[in-house]
């Protein structure tokens, strides 16, 4: 009888053993010199390295680059090179915010990760996060290439925006940022139909124009849509708080304006192709639809798709106004863990992100736009050059001559010295989804992270949207 | 010394585990989210909102209407091909069964991947038929489903059966609806049991083909992506109920019929 027990025993441990090993995939803590570093990043956004020689980028001053390991892995060389500290970066990716969040929630350990703005200030709001040290934001200390090299207008948004009192510089170091906005055939639509938001329902274009499937992306476009005659105002465009304003009305989440965005969702869902998380690229690729709705990094890769394949897709920022979204590196609480040495390699890791050759190495291998513009670096309007200027026989030539903003302070004599003669059709192609002129940016606003309340309201909203209606089939309302 | 020896009983431990470990466990927490609210209070307003909810019970009578129309088809392909199948001989038989089963080897969004460029040549746009392309898609997924427990049924069947229905005097068709069919329910049974669930559920494929509305799997998992856990684990819970009623139902009632009637 008691062998019995025992071997029922025997197992039953055996058995929870490899259960255990398969259930404890957490992020270990090392108890040797190495510092093990959780970093948890979007699916293919950080260069993976292996590049063929033939891609190396070769600037105009004679610096080249090319990936050839991973950036995790150069990383890891760099820092026990920088600081004498071996350090082991566990790398693991997620899909949506929404993903991240629940992960986290459910008890898995990341020391870094890379939401976006919203979620970073949900984070910030429930506590989740460790602010950066103080020394990280000196531009000046040696080794902080992102306070050195980030974009003079990315760390203006980022200081305005705050959550409770605190600023969101304090937690967030940005990474990569663009529009929302729409990718088009220009063979099928006008500029003048894709400068709209309206497009989505557009009858003209009857189930051939995708929309996101993602609350937010849609409740945004459908916003602007509800308040086209307000925002487009003249006078509203000239008003001196014209910025604030309409960062206002793009956020509002008041019941009467969430049943007028449900309404327009409505009438959407009967117009496009589709609601889509990530087949839109491919189906305008395909000619499947001639517009969609498109954050400006995948309608780079959409475009450059399109471009292999022999014909030219376009993109618009609306002109009611666009969507200013970024993603950026936040330290966990519960990863971090009040562990100096893992802050530092965290900080660190941000750092070597930013610095210049790092930042176009990402944006070569992912087709987003970094925040990094570099500095006294020239090496990221070089990689700019490099990718757009004008051959000097081009004939159809325009200058493309309003991104100082982006590299210093928005002057004439910055606009004059970032200045670059590009083809034509770059000035609604991708250059103008990578580094949009200064209009594009001035319409451009936050979208803030909504109180619960509002949240339930928007999400309510959306499941009666998506949902079959009964009364409306059988028409026994509208 | 005990010698050591495993009794048949002990064979069961690592299922068992498994069971406790996979099935029941996360079951307990989806009731335990279901039956609760926001801030773990003890609720049943999550339940009594599903029902109550217009938008909730459009999902589910849209859900079912998907279900029943891709179950029906599939019984109805299937069927003839199950009793082909089944009453050939016997070196094809299995060679033909392969040639039926061999897609369930590719990846089933790798299928319609391939298939949703068919139906795009064939109909223009997509967009235009969203319920139909759905519904072929999901056939052409859960096809193999269907026709395996019916050809397990049909082979298992007494060949007597059919040969004394003909000696009797009934033409082929009364042996069909007297004799054959009513012997292959269990077979049906658990073909329709493998088709209905997933098809109620089963939102990739609505995603694939471009049909935005929603079903119950993408309800739930718009509960989720909202944080919602418990509006999300009690429809889950609610699908769960329903196919026990289903399960129960057709144990007792049609299952129970044909035991009275042999």
């Amino acid at each position: 009888m008691r062998g019995h027990l025992i071997k029922t025993a025997v197992i039953f441990m055996l058995m929870s053993l490899v259960l255990s090993a398969l259930v404890l995939n957490g992020c270990k803590r090392a108890g040797s010199d190495t510092v093990t570093l959780c970093v948890c990043n979007w699916e293919e956004y950080i260069d993976e390295g292996g590049w063929d020689e033939d891609e190396t980028i070769e600037l105009s001053d004679g610096t080249s680059i090319i990936g050839e390991g991973s950036l995790v892995e150069d990383f890891e060389e760099w820092y026990l090179e920088t600081y004498g500290i071996p350090v082991k970066v566990e790398y693991s990716t997620f899909g949506t915010n929404e993903e991240l969040y629940n992960q986290i929630t459910i008890g898995d350990v990341y020391d870094l990760a890379c939401p976006s703005e919203y979620m970073i200030m949900k984070m910030m709001r429930e506590g989740m996060l460790e602010p950066y040290s103080d020394g990280f934001h000196d531009p000046k200390a040696p080794g902080n290439y992102y306070s050195y090299g980030v974009s003079p207008y990315i760390r203006n948004v980022f200081s305005r925006l705050s959550i409770d009192g605190e600023r969101l510089d304090k937690y967030a170091a940005g990474y990569m940022w663009g529009t929302l906005g729409i990718v088009y055939n220009p063979e099928e639509v006008t500029d003048e139909e894709a400068s709209h938001w309206n497009i989505l329902i557009n009858r003209d274009h009857y189930r051939r124009v995708t929309i996101k499937d993602s609350v937010r992306d849609a409740y945004f476009a459908a916003a602007a849509i509800n308040y086209y005659d307000e925002i487009t105002d003249e006078d509203f465009i000239r008003s001196a708080d014209y910025h604030k304003r309409l960062a206002e009305i793009l956020n509002r989440t008041d019941p009467d304006t969430v049943q007028a965005v449900e309404d327009i969702l409505i009438r959407a869902k009967d117009n496009v192709y589709s609601f889509e998380t990530d087949s839109g690229k491919a189906d305008m690729v395909t000619g499947k639809v001639v517009a969609n709705e498109q954050w400006s990094g995948d309608a780079v890769y959409t475009l450059d798709q399109a471009e292999e394949d022999g014909y030219e897709l376009c993109y618009s920022a609306p002109a009611e106004g666009t969507n200013l979204w970024f993603d950026g590196w936040v330290m966990l609480k519960k990863g971090i863990n009040r562990d100096e040495r893992k802050r530092h390699a965290a900080e660190a890791f941000v750092n070597f992100m930013s610095m210049p050759e790092n930042a176009v190495r990402n944006m070569y291998y992912i087709g987003y736009t970094s925040v990094i513009s570099g500095g006294e670096s020239p090496l990221v309007f070089d990689y700019l050059k490099y990718n757009y200027e004008a051959e000097d026989e081009e004939e159809d030539t325009i200058e493309y001559d309003n991104i100082g903003y982006f590299f210093e302070e928005d002057s004439d004599e910055a606009n004059e010295k970032y200045t670059v003669t590009v083809p034509e059709d770059q000035g609604r192609r991708q250059l103008y989804a990578q580094y949009p002129p200064k209009s594009v940016v001035d319409r451009s606003v936050v979208m803030a992270c909504f109180d619960d309340e509002s949240n339930d309201r928007i999400n309510r909203s959306w499941t009666n949207v998506r949902c079959f209606d009964l009364g409306r089939f059988f028409n026994l309302r509208r | 010394m005990n010698k050591v020896t495993f009794d048949r009983k002990q064979l069961a431990v690592p299922y068992f585990i498994y069971l406790v470990l996979f099935v029941v466990m996360p079951l307990l927490v989806v009731l335990y989210y279901g039956f609760t609210d926001a801030e773990g209070h003890l609720s049943c307003r999550n339940f009594a909102e599903f029902f109550t909810n217009g938008k909730t019970m459009g999902t589910l009578v849209y859900s079912l209407v998907i279900a029943v129309v891709v179950t029906a088809i599939c019984l109805l392909l299937a069927y003839p091909v199950a009793y082909i199948l089944a009453k050939g001989s016997y070196a094809r038989k299995h060679a033909f069964l392969m040639v039926f089963v061999l897609p369930m080897w590719i990846n089933f969004t790798l299928r319609i991947t391939a298939l949703k460029e068919i139906l795009t040549v064939l109909e223009g746009n997509l967009a235009y038929h969203p319920f139909m392309n759905t519904v072929i898609c999901m056939v052409y997924d859960f096809l193999p489903f269907m026709i395996m427990p019916l050809f397990n049924a049909l082979t298992k069947l007494d060949k007597s059966m059919i040969e004394a229905g003909h000696d009797l005097g009934a033409t082929f068709p009364q042996v069909l609806l007297k004799v054959i069919l009513p012997l292959s329910v269990p077979g049906i049974i658990s073909g329709v049991t493998m088709v209905f669930l997933p098809a109620m559920t089963n939102y990739v494929v609505l995603d694939m083909v471009y049909n935005s509305t929603y079903i119950m799997g993408s309800l739930i998992g718009s509960y989720f992506n909202s944080y919602d856990w418990n509006n999300g684990s009690i429809i889950s819970a609610i699908l769960l109920m329903l196919i026990g009623f289903f399960t129960v139902f057709t144990d007792k009632v049609i299952l129970g019929k044909e035991e009275e009637r042999i």
